[in-house]
């Protein structure tokens, strides 16, 4: 052992791939653990059954909400960030909060998005501190500003955004329907070409009127999850 | 800009004016004016010189690809205006072309809208892009519904083929309060999936501007006469019940349920049913 050659591997100084990991790994403190977005509900109602179902789910969630509206909004977030455009900025913002149609949907997006802020203004990004003091600050443009601040690139934040989501959602199946854990890894594996089409398709969308979600069974388990008689998460 | 312009030739472009003012305690239309076929019958007050109802009417009866159909709406302060249709709005099979429907509606303050149309029909084939912008100034009241009927289940023609993008949308000073979309398409996995439309063909959306947390139970109750087809969630400044079932009549009576709870806290009245919905 003692004459073996150690190569060193320089992979280069990437600070934006550390800073990514740190915002979208489970440990980033903000809560997003304690929510489902109506998985609990569609689990509870008898919806979601199994691995295949909650598959189904995940994937209609991904080609008909962040397709369509989550990864559009966190460009435009990010591009109005970048120009330093805070009425843009603000504008996406309420877009964003005015297009999540539960009382759970919207609470969870204002709480989430009001404790990144916090975290990020203790972090050092100075913008974020007026949007922890207000009340209608969204994650996904408190995402972006961080996305724009740690110079992490648009496509890899939306694939961030778009993981952390995915981890979470995953985490709640595997407590809820249950899943096993293997089973919550072949959801990833199986869930990989739904992310990239995902991805793909929501940056590609340039027209206001072409953002909304049609997820319209979500909206109706996020409601029904409000009334629900015994719950984990808070959506 | 004018629609005729930007469509001529393709299809009916149909536009109607409406404004409402308040004249002391009545209600008067002051503003009319139409293009195409789109037009109103005699406004009349069925509950009182306060509330204004018109009936919107579209002669040629149903809308093609290619048509527009596009109406403006001004509720002026302290007006009060109800709008319904005497019947189902029908859009047919197109070879290609999309039909599109706007309503633009602007309340002011101390004013009321009610927009209570019947269900659009949207035939198996169709195209249409559908836009309902409700503008509010700050002490604005709006209660109002869509009902999306895709295909015609009660002849077995379910919608396969065709499309449907939807926008309801609340605005309130120059900020989105509720930004309700939706873009079906016949072809796609929404019309089956359980995350969207469980493979039924109706769906509508309410909007009541107001918190109302005091009667939520109530209402989750009474809309229980139907179970597992209504849900009802309180946001910061809007109210919103969605329905998703086979049955305009059915998603109508559960909305009037709400509307009848909710219009007495709104306006102070009672709710007055369009008799037209009876016929």
């Amino acid at each position: 052992m003692a004459d073996t050659n150690i190569t060193t591997i320089n992979t280069g100084a990437q600070p934006a791939l550390w800073r990514l990991l740190q915002l979208v790994s489970p440990n980033l403190p903000i809560g997003a653990f304690a929510y489902s977005q109506g998985l609990e509900q569609a689990v509870d109602s008898g919806r979601v059954t199994d691995e295949a179902a909650t598959y189904e789910w995940l994937s209609g969630v991904l080609s008909h909400s962040f397709a369509s509206l989550e990864i559009p909004l966190l460009s435009h977030c990010y591009r109005a960030w970048q120009l330093g455009d805070e009425s843009s900025v603000s504008y996406w913002n309420d877009f964003l909060l005015a297009s999540r149609e539960t009382a759970e949907l919207h609470e969870e997006e204002r709480l989430l998005g009001i404790n990144l802020a916090r975290l990020l203004a203790d972090l050092g990004i100075d913008e974020a501190r007026p949007w922890s003091q207000q009340s209608q600050t969204t994650l996904i443009n408190m995402f972006a500003l961080a996305a724009v601040k740690w110079q992490i690139p648009m496509a890899q934040a939306a694939q961030g955004l778009v993981w952390s989501w995915l981890e979470n959602q995953i985490a709640a199946a595997i407590k809820l329907v249950p899943l096993g854990q293997t089973a919550g890894q072949r959801l990833y594996m199986q869930l990989t070409p739904d992310l990239e089409q995902a991805v793909n398709q929501g940056l590609a969308i340039e027209d206001e009127a072409d953002i909304g979600q049609s997820a319209f069974g979500v909206a109706l388990a996020s409601s029904w999850h409000e009334t629900q008689y015994s719950r984990l998460f808070r959506s | 800009m004018a629609l005729s312009d930007a469509r001529q030739g393709a299809g009916w472009q149909a536009r109607l004016e409406l404004g409402f003012s308040r004249h002391g305690t009545r209600t008067v239309l002051t503003h009319r004016l139409h293009r195409g076929p789109l037009m109103i019958q005699r406004p009349f007050y069925p509950e009182g010189e306060g509330c204004c109802h018109v009936y919107l009417l579209h002669p040629p009866g149903g809308v093609v690809g290619g048509d527009s159909l596009e109406l403006q709406v001004d509720v002026e302060a302290g007006a009060r205006a109800l709008i319904t249709v005497p019947a189902a709005g029908k859009f047919y099979r197109s070879g290609g072309a999309e039909a599109s429907q706007e309503q633009h509606i602007r309340v002011a303050d101390g004013a009321v809208m009610e927009w209570l149309p019947q269900e659009t029909i949207v035939f198996d084939g169709a195209r249409l892009d559908s836009l309902t912008r409700v503008e509010l100034e700050a002490e604005a009241s709006f209660i109002g519904w869509e009902i999306t009927c895709m295909g015609r289940p009660a002849s077995g023609a379910l919608f396969h083929s065709g499309s449907m993008r939807q926008r309801f949308e609340l605005w309130r000073e120059g900020r989105p309060l509720l930004l309700d979309r939706g873009h079906w398409q016949g072809t796609g996995k929404e019309m089956q999936a359980q995350w969207g439309l469980s493979g039924q063909p109706m769906l509508g959306t309410m909007m009541v501007t107001g918190r109302f947390d005091e009667e939520l139970d109530a209402m989750r109750e009474a809309l229980q006469a139907w179970p597992g087809h209504f849900a009802l969630s309180q946001l910061p400044e809007v109210l919103v019940c969605r329905y998703l079932g086979a049955d305009a009549y059915q998603a109508r009576a559960g909305f009037t349920e709400i509307w009848r709870r909710l219009r007495p806290l709104i306006s102070g009245h009672e709710v007055c049913e369009p008799r037209i919905w009876n016929t």
